[in-house]
């Protein structure tokens, strides 16, 4: 990892709030294409990596450009980590479901959400125990998020994504067979 | 070769009961125990294990949420692993799976990593590691400590395994497009060495009844055969004192005691160590004596064991 690259990961650790927790850990840089894929390893995983280029190494947790942002595994990191950040909301039983299943996230079913969130920020979506499910975008700020009957974030990535590509996958193997 | 035995009026009567091929009956009567039990069995759904990921919670904490949602469960005798009595709903469709608190697993395939006695802070290859739950089984024992290397040769199978590894928060693994006969090329030795071998999977015909009929002897000698080549792979790459764990999912002893005997008589560094849990392999099939030694292999069966049919053997490498 370069200066650089090292000094957009720790100030998005903090950001998030993990600065401290996290401090000591290993990431690497995967270089696909144009994209850098920030990977979280255990100390002992960089010398065989380095060594041998795998396809994949520990945990995807972000991408870096201008900026890190993070993967659902780096929110889901981070959050376990005690993360101690402002861009979050939390959602009832019922969007849990939803989300899921790749919907955005109506006004309605937002039951915590801080004040100072704005427009078009990146948060990670929690349920009401506090864990992360998914990954979106506001699309309103403070108090607006709270607004009935209106789709106020919308959902990018969600725990439930890989299920449905692989239900599109088999839909798609059953339609090419017949 | 396949050991192919004559029939008998037994063996007719079973194979025509339960739809089976007769001449794998006349092999299962030489080496199941109870085999009018053991089909019996294999005619219901086997049962439903899950293992707990303790990267993400705890056993309590994942048993007392699915009890609320109605699931009925019970221990087993792998603390991380939890029978699935009743289930409202899938197991792999709660927002628990999801969220990667659980792996859906067969008990006999946690029996493995059992075997396999990994630690934190260890080197470890998985040898074919495809969908990644014995790798993630072995990642949450090390505690995201160490390294394991998997290797996996199949592109499309490649991607289950890094999506459960990530479902899972699995970080002390890499994975490498490679069949696990080339793992010498890795230039690594490991503390610690994983031969999930595939194999005939005459052990879960409870799953997949067309194996039944579809199973042939000549699938056997192929196993057999890739088999010999993988674990003479694991042997080179062991560390001196390492352990090298080998297993099937089948019942022939082609594929299992026959296997691992060759191996011993090739190789004088290594020693079969006994295990906990499951029927002492098979010290002769077929008028051929093996090692002695052979007896500290495991085999579990669905009827006697509650598994589908798996096959487990702890090999030490001596300094």
């Amino acid at each position: 990892m370069t200066r650089e690259e090292r000094t957009i990961v720790n100030r998005s650790l903090d950001k998030w709030g993990v600065f401290d927790a996290l401090k000591d850990s290993v990431f690497l840089i995967r270089q696909e294409g144009v994209s850098k894929k920030l990977c979280l390893v255990s100390p002992e995983m960089e010398s065989i990596v380095l060594q041998n280029k795998p396809c994949l190494s520990g945990l995807v947790i972000g991408e870096i450009t201008k900026q890190f942002t993070p993967t659902l595994q780096g929110m889901d990191l981070f959050f376990r980590a005690g993360a101690k950040s402002q861009h979050y909301i939390k959602i009832n039983e019922n969007a849990e479901n939803l989300v899921l299943y790749g919907r955005d996230v109506m006004g309605d079913s937002i039951i915590e959400a801080p004040e100072a969130l704005t427009e078009n920020s990146f948060v990670a979506i929690l349920n009401m125990r506090g864990e992360v499910i998914g990954v979106g975008r506001t699309r309103f700020a403070g108090r607006l998020l709270f607004q009935k009957g209106r789709i106020t974030v919308t959902t990018i990535s969600d725990a439930g994504l890989y299920l449905r590509d692989e239900d599109e996958e088999k839909r798609s193997k059953l339609t090419r067979r017949s | 070769m396949a050991r192919i035995f004559p029939e008998s009026s037994r063996s007719v009567s079973l194979a025509k009961k339960y739809g089976y091929d007769s001449w794998l009956v006349s092999r299962f009567l030489e080496y199941v125990p109870d085999v009018e039990g053991f089909l019996g069995k294999m005619e219901s759904p086997p049962t439903r294990y899950i293992r707990v990921n303790t990267l993400k919670t705890s056993k309590e904490a994942l048993a007392d949420r699915l009890r609320l949602k109605g699931f009925r469960l019970q221990e087993t005798v792998i603390p991380e692993v939890l029978a699935v009595k009743e289930s409202p709903l899938p197991l792999g469709a709660t927002n628990e799976y999801l969220l990667g608190h659980y792996y859906i697993q067969d008990l006999g395939s946690c029996m493995a990593v059992e075997a396999l006695d990994v630690g934190e802070g260890q080197l470890v290859l998985d040898m074919a590691a495809a969908p990644g739950g014995k790798t993630s089984f072995m990642a949450q024992r090390m505690k995201n400590t160490g390294a394991i290397m998997a290797l996996e040769p199949s592109e499309r199978r490649i991607k289950s395994l890094t999506f459960n590894l990530n479902r899972l928060g699995v970080y002390n693994t890499s994975v490498c497009a490679m069949d696990g006969g080339m793992s010498e090329s890795l230039g690594i030795k490991f503390d610690r060495v994983l031969l999930d071998a595939p194999c005939s999977c005459e052990g879960v015909i409870a799953k997949d009844p067309t194996r039944k009929t579809d199973h042939r002897p000549e699938d056997i000698d192929y196993c057999s055969q890739r088999q010999a080549r993988l674990i003479e792979s694991a042997i080179k790459v062991a560390k001196p004192g390492g352990l090298i764990v080998y297993s099937t999912c089948s019942f022939a002893p082609e594929e299992n005691e026959m296997t691992i005997d060759k191996i011993i008589r090739m190789f004088d560094n290594l020693t079969l160590e006994p295990m906990k849990h499951g029927n002492e392999g098979l010290t002769m099939f077929g008028g051929t004596e093996f090692d002695p030694s052979l007896s500290n292999t495991r085999r579990f069966y669905p009827h006697v064991h509650d598994t589908t049919g798996f096959f487990v053997a702890r090999l030490r490498i001596r300094n």
